[in-house]
């Protein structure tokens, strides 16, 4: 295996550097210019690495770019840094590398005004026209000035137009439609039953996280992270509490620990039965909604009684829990896995999983190749069904997730039905680490000594993963000592996996693409932000 | 509101006497069909609203359709932001009268927790593009807030209300 | 006269069913209230303005779906008087004939089948 590292130093870089792995998140660190960055990306790319988040901060004297790399094998993350004149912020684009970038690219320069050469369509992805500066620009009111989108600019950003073509149709699959899952507009051309072209349109639920993460205390944030994925919301509270305890380098006692997964893997189970029953009612079958319903109702009264919500969690807190659980809680966590792994699997078997027309609708449809993961930077369950074991609770664990033992399903390239099964598996999995937690739970306090009340973490940034649901959370927070961090920024699974939809839905039938788009697991509120 | 985007033309109406429109109300308010228009969170509460446990079906109000044609109830679940304005706004138009609609959670009543100083993306509130009748408020609601915003717009529509209210004991 | 009394019950079915389909319109163009805003009465599309134009050439496989379609109505069609003509006979003659009938029937269908009606052809890339 060649080394990434000989061959960086090759393109004489100079700011190479090896990183403090355990307070930073990344392993090396390199700065590049825009002259070099596409050999740079090139070798990362040569390498088998993915794109793993494309970001910027605003450091006032300069636009910094940041991007992260990562190997699904090697596990090592690289964060390279170009430095941009805020005047005139102008770089290659990697889109051609990367499929990713295309997406990524076309955020940053909508929020930060970054000019990205060689883009083909530079245009508005979340934002509207009628936004006329950079919102997460430091401008206003540090500067106390907004820097304006320049008519220019804007003439760009609003050019996005559907090229027509003979014997085609377009059909919006729209923000209001059962289907996607939330706001999402997909533009689908369309010749008879077949698409031509998808064209998701975002940013029908931008709410901002990003400058809310800015303008408020570490604390404050806690409530917005349960809203950015409602389904998944303790597994991006996790991610946040665990970023700024890693920050600050306070460690939660352990009882605190084996609450946290308890807890996190429930909801990992409630995702995940809603999407089986959301799924299935986009393919047609309604009744298996109802019954995930039932099972999703006993895990909200678990979990309702030691949070206090049944949806939007913000149960976490630095260095450990608010409130310790009481015995009730095990008894009805040890009731809902006898009752899942005696009568409720066994159902869903029966009900779903033999079925001739769901086998046949969802068998090879939505394949996902490995290199065509890669290139979009895909992961959780969509890139395990390529075979690919790559879980960030084996690759980076965190918080207690070396001590449990625990099976990480693939499937074996047979598209949606693979990640159905792959869903199923996690399921089962996460009730046997929740059987272990239960059984390990020590007794104890929960919540660490010297948690300082205003939260300081010093000068630096951090980037942080979890497994949420659907996939590989970061967390990237970049802190200047004061109690506000200077940028957050929050990499999502369900972006990446909906970039690989318009490759998957080009040639396929409309029925299918419905299959398909569901099969991702989209959660539109975490795309958006 | 915006001007001249939205104007009910009630008074043509050529048949009209009291005994009959109390039937109607009575009728219209017992078979609410909503139209999917779920947004952001409060969406899967309003889900979970229309299924076994909750039930909002034994209300007449669980007929759910995607198309705002055959819908004569729009549960605003979730935040409306900029983008989605228009969106909104001709999705109400294109209901048939008469028509109502019940803003769930904080964000479609006033923007939620979503509102700072310099908020660049959100209405706040629902209520400033279209006429609000019920308000049903948390961040989500709990399914019985939905239920008993239903019920309470049973109660706007014929004048009374059929089913008990919850009774609060402190 | 007498072909007056049998057909008696046909003109009574023909004015119900067209009073049963005019009258809820009546109906409700007479209490109802009407709304009228900009985008009332545009085309849905999920809240979208729809673009692109819809006069356009569309697929074949429609058609033949509508023709197949139409084809096997009129079968039924004809189906209904046999049916109510059955109950009078007492022959099995009548019995074999229809089956004949059927038979012919579900050779359109099979054929259909064998062409590949019943499928979207996948089509080649372009």
């Amino acid at each position: 295996m060649s080394n990434p590292i000989d061959k960086l130093s090759a393109i004489a870089l100079p700011g190479l550097i090896e990183t403090d792995y355990q307070t930073r998140g990344y392993h090396y660190c390199l700065e590049a210019t825009a002259d070099n960055i596409l050999p740079v990306v090139q070798t990362f790319d040569d390498e088998g690495f993915y794109l793993e988040d494309l970001t910027c901060v605003d450091r006032e004297k300069q636009l910094e770019l940041v991007y992260f790399f990562f190997h699904y094998d090697r596990h090592k993350r690289f964060k390279v840094v170009v430095a941009l004149d805020p005047a005139q912020p102008s770089v290659p684009s990697v889109s051609g590398i990367y499929s990713s970038a295309y997406f990524l690219e076309r955020e940053v320069c909508e929020f930060f005004g970054v000019f990205f050469a060689g883009h083909k369509n530079l245009t508005y992805l979340f934002l509207h026209d009628a936004i006329d500066y950079y919102p997460l620009r430091k401008d206003y009111p540090l500067r106390k000035e907004r820097v304006a989108v320049s008519a220019a600019e804007k003439a760009r950003l609003n050019s996005f137009a559907v090229t027509e073509s003979d014997d085609s149709f377009f059909v919006n699959m729209g923000p209001q439609h059962p289907s996607t899952h939330g706001v999402l507009r997909i533009i689908i051309k369309m010749d008879g039953e077949y698409i031509l072209e998808a064209e998701p349109v975002l940013g029908y639920l931008h709410r901002m996280h990003e400058k809310m993460g800015e303008n408020r205390t570490y604390q404050q944030f806690l409530p917005n992270t349960g809203r950015m994925d409602y389904l998944g919301a303790i597994s991006f509270n996790l991610g946040y509490v665990t970023a700024v305890e890693k920050m600050l380098g306070i460690a939660p006692p352990p009882r605190a620990e084996h609450i946290r997964i308890i807890t996190t893997e429930l909801n990992r189970i409630a995702s995940h039965l809603l999407w089986v029953g959301a799924y299935l009612a986009d393919l047609g079958a309604l009744t298996p909604f109802l019954f995930v319903f039932d099972d999703r109702e006993q895990i909200l009264d678990i979990l309702e009684a030691v949070t206090g919500s049944r949806l939007t969690y913000c149960y976490f807190r630095f260095g450990g829990m608010p409130d310790d659980v009481d015995e009730t809680f095990a008894e009805k966590t040890k009731r809902f896995i006898d009752r899942m792994h005696n009568e409720r699997f066994s159902m869903y078997e029966k009900l779903i999983t033999g079925n001739p027309i769901f086998i046949s609708r969802t068998k090879n449809v939505g394949v996902v190749t490995r290199e065509s993961a890669r290139k979009h930077g895909v992961t959780g369950p969509v890139l395990r069904s390529c075979g690919l074991p790559f879980d960030m609770r084996r690759v980076e664990p965190y918080s207690l997730y070396e001590r449990f033992n625990f099976d990480i399903p693939v499937g074996g390239g047979n598209g949606a039905l693979d990640m159905y099964r792959i869903r199923i598996r996690e399921m089962e999995m996460s009730l046997r680490i929740i059987e272990q937690a239960l059984a390990a739970m020590p007794a104890g306090p929960v919540m660490a000594e010297k948690v300082p009340k205003k939260i300081k973490p010093p000068a630096g940034d951090i980037y942080h993963t979890v497994e949420s649901p659907r996939g590989e959370l970061g967390v990237y927070i970049v802190s200047d000592e004061t109690d506000r961090p200077y940028r957050m920024h929050w990499r999502v699974p369900s972006y990446f996996n909906l970039m690989t939809f318009p490759e998957s839905a080009r040639g396929i039938l409309l029925a299918d693409a419905v299959a398909v788009l569901g099969s991702l697991d989209l959660v539109i509120p975490e795309i958006d932000r | 509101m915006g001007e001249g985007s939205i104007h009910l033309e009630k008074e043509i109406i050529p048949v009209k006497f009291a005994a009959l429109e109390k039937l109607l109300d009575l009728a219209r308010a017992n078979s609410l069909w909503p139209m999917t228009f779920g947004l952001a969170c409060c969406a899967i509460e309003m889900m979970s609203c229309a299924m076994s446990r909750f039930d909002l079906d034994r209300f007449g109000a669980g007929v759910f359709r995607a198309t705002p044609r055959q819908a004569d109830l729009m549960i605003v679940t979730g935040t409306v932001t900029k983008k989605m304005a228009p969106v909104l706004l001709t999705l109400y138009e294109q209901m048939p009268s008469p028509k109502w609609v019940i803003a769930m959670g904080n964000c479609a009543i006033s923007g939620g927790p979503f509102v700072f100083e310099d908020q660049y993306n959100i209405v706040e509130g629902v209520d400033l593009l279209i006429p609000v009748d019920v308000y049903v408020p948390g961040c989500p609601p709990r399914p019985e807030g939905l239920l008993e915003g239903v019920l309470k717009l049973e109660e706007k529509i014929t004048g009374s209300r059929r089913f008990p209210a919850a009774e609060v004991n402190w | 006269m007498e072909i007056i009394t049998e057909f008696f019950p046909v003109l009574v079915f023909a004015i119900v069913a067209i009073i049963f389909t005019l009258a809820p319109i009546a109906i409700a163009y007479l209490i109802a209230p009407r709304t009228k805003g900009e985008k009332t009465h545009r085309i849905y599309e999920c809240g979208i303005e729809p673009f692109g134009s819809a006069w356009i050439r569309y697929s074949a496989p429609y058609y033949i779906y509508a023709l197949i379609f139409i084809a096997f109505d009129v079968d039924i069609l004809f189906l209904f008087p046999a049916a109510l003509a059955y109950t009078r006979g007492g022959n099995i003659y009548e019995f074999y004939s229809l089956l004949v009938f059927i038979a012919l029937l579900g050779l359109a269908i099979i054929y259909a089948w064998g062409k590949g009606v019943f499928t979207w052809k996948r089509k080649l890339s372009q």
